[in-house]
């Protein structure tokens, strides 16, 4: 049977440290570290003090929905087999707000402010994907 | 007062357009021109500029207005091929001002073309490292935060979108041209499929091949040509890269509502002197944003503004005339600006809005499924 497989990340010189904090189950955000303002997607600069200087913090993994969605139709023929299936915006407790799937909850129970947590889904050797669930532990980013 | 009328939009052309398989981007893209330079009663050897918006279907097309310049045979000593997507044709206008204004050209022709089954290039896949793994692609998947956002913030009822999708298919009725001209009810809105909850079937345009242009010279200029110039009264832009924000209701970096100030403070008008409005509406939720960030309600009256037919013929603004990207078709807002100047040259039949002298035209585009998500708000205040 032919398989259409999904797209996965082909990380760049800015994103290979989240992809491989990710391979680590962590999850890793650039931190400034002239303004301290953590940043995502990552980028050379600083959005909001220009500063090269940065480093990869690790986050807390704690989180809450923003937003979410659930896709019938894909765009991508790929996830036709998963529909319908929730894309969520989560914001962390650090401040920025990544695009995930959560996961070990129904789409018909996901509401906006639902406390998350992040779990690591490993797709192969290279790519683990950041996903997040309906928080249940303290301190997820210290497991 | 930026240009304060001196310059004008002097001919209006759209290509065939609709689901039209087997003809190339640039093959709209010549057909809307030519009809446009036809309205105008220009002839190509009249034209000096050319502004080209990047379709963005297309994949790599490397000066890609030069070449559009080329197939008509014309040598223009100002050419830009632009990119904010829906954005780009009230910007497009301001742009080709600009340029007379600067003194580098004196008549621009600008133009745009899809073709969503493009042949002999390859096909991009919308989202980044970051959103498409999740399965997150496409331009659906943010406009369909959008409206969680704002109902989630405001409550406002389904009814509001369906109501907006409702009155432009019935606007649409009135426009032999338009794609949707079947009849549509709330009904019928409500029964429709889920494509990305919250968003349905009808709060979706659908995808468009064909093309749009425009022609800009001075006003001046434009008394001698075909049809009576309408006037670039005022125009805004704003540009937001702001990070993962899906533009809610009160929390939003309000991009459209910069623009918003920018058209009217240098048009010298305000949102009760207009007569109609073509609110670009690729998705419903983007019709709600505007109709707040261009100030004809607070946020807090929006449904009440909709639901008693404010942008329906006989309201408060009527809006989207020709049944806007929702019902007339995706044209990435030449449409809107071809309705706009229709509709102050008082050649919309049927639709027409009376006495109609001064309208609203407001874009919408960019990357907002890419990551950071990135918008472009643009608008034009245009006069009789």
């Amino acid at each position: 049977m032919f398989v259409l497989e999904k797209p996965l990340p082909r990380p760049t010189e800015d994103s290979a440290p989240y992809w491989e904090a990710a391979r680590r189950e962590e999850l890793r955000l650039q931190k400034c570290q002239d303004c301290g303002h953590v940043r995502f997607p990552p980028s050379l600069l600083c959005p909001r003090c220009l500063s090269e200087r940065a480093e990869w913090v690790r986050t807390s993994g704690r989180g809450t929905v923003y937003s979410f969605i659930v896709v019938h139709r894909p765009q991508h023929p790929a996830f036709q087999p998963d529909a319908p299936y929730n894309v969520a915006i989560v914001e962390l407790e650090e401040g920025p707000r990544l695009h995930t799937n959560l996961v070990e909850v129904e789409n018909s129970e996901i509401e906006i402010g639902m406390p998350v947590e992040v779990v690591f889904e490993k797709v192969n050797d290279e790519v683990t994907l950041p996903k997040f669930r309906p928080r249940r532990t303290e301190n997820p980013g210290e497991r | 007062m930026v240009f304060s009328g001196k310059y004008s939009i002097v001919g209006v052309g759209c290509s065939r357009f609709g689901k039209i398989q087997g003809v190339s981007t640039m093959g709209f893209t010549l057909e809307a021109a030519k009809r446009a330079l036809e309205d105008a009663g220009l002839g190509r050897d009249e034209v000096d500029g050319v502004l080209v918006l990047m379709p963005a279907v297309m994949g790599e097309q490397h000066g890609w207005a030069s070449r559009v310049a080329s197939f008509l045979g014309i040598e223009p000593t100002f050419c830009a091929t632009m990119d904010l997507g829906g954005a780009t044709a009230c910007a497009m206008a301001q742009t080709a001002a600009a340029a007379i204004e600067a003194g580098y050209c004196r008549t621009v022709l600008c133009c745009f073309a899809t073709q969503n089954w493009p042949q002999g290039v390859e096909l991009r896949l919308f989202g980044s490292e970051f959103q498409v793994p999740y399965g997150d692609v496409g331009a659906m998947t943010f406009m369909a935060h959008l409206k969680r956002r704002q109902q989630y913030e405001w409550g406002y009822p389904d009814e509001v979108y369906g109501t907006i999708a409702v009155t432009w298919r019935r606007h649409a009725q009135q426009n032999p041209e338009a794609q949707m001209r079947k009849p549509m009810s709330l009904e019928d809105y409500f029964a429709s499929r889920w494509v990305v909850e919250p968003l349905r079937l009808f709060d979706c345009c659908p995808n468009t091949d064909g093309g749009g242009a425009f022609v800009v010279t001075s006003t001046e200029r434009g008394r001698d040509l075909a049809k009576p110039p309408v006037r670039i009264l005022g125009a805004g832009q704003s540009h937001s890269s702001e990070i993962i924000r899906p533009a809610g209701a009160s929390d939003s970096h309000w991009g459209g509502k910069k623009a918003a100030e920018q058209v009217y403070r240098s048009a010298g008008v305000g949102p009760t002197d207009l007569s109609f409005a073509q609110i670009y509406d690729a998705f419903t939720p983007r019709v709600v944003h505007d109709v707040v960030a261009y100030g004809f309600c607070a946020p807090h009256e929006v449904a009440d503004f909709v639901l008693e037919g404010n942008l329906d013929f006989g309201g408060r603004l009527p809006s989207n005339t020709a049944g806007g990207l929702l019902s007339e078709g995706h044209l990435s807002g030449f449409g809107h600006v071809r309705e706009a100047v229709r509709q102050l040259r008082g050649e919309c039949g049927p639709r027409q809005v009376p006495n109609a002298e001064l309208g609203l035209v407001t874009g919408y585009g960019g990357a907002p499924h890419e990551a950071p998500p990135t918008v472009s708000y643009s608008a034009l205040v245009l006069a009789r």
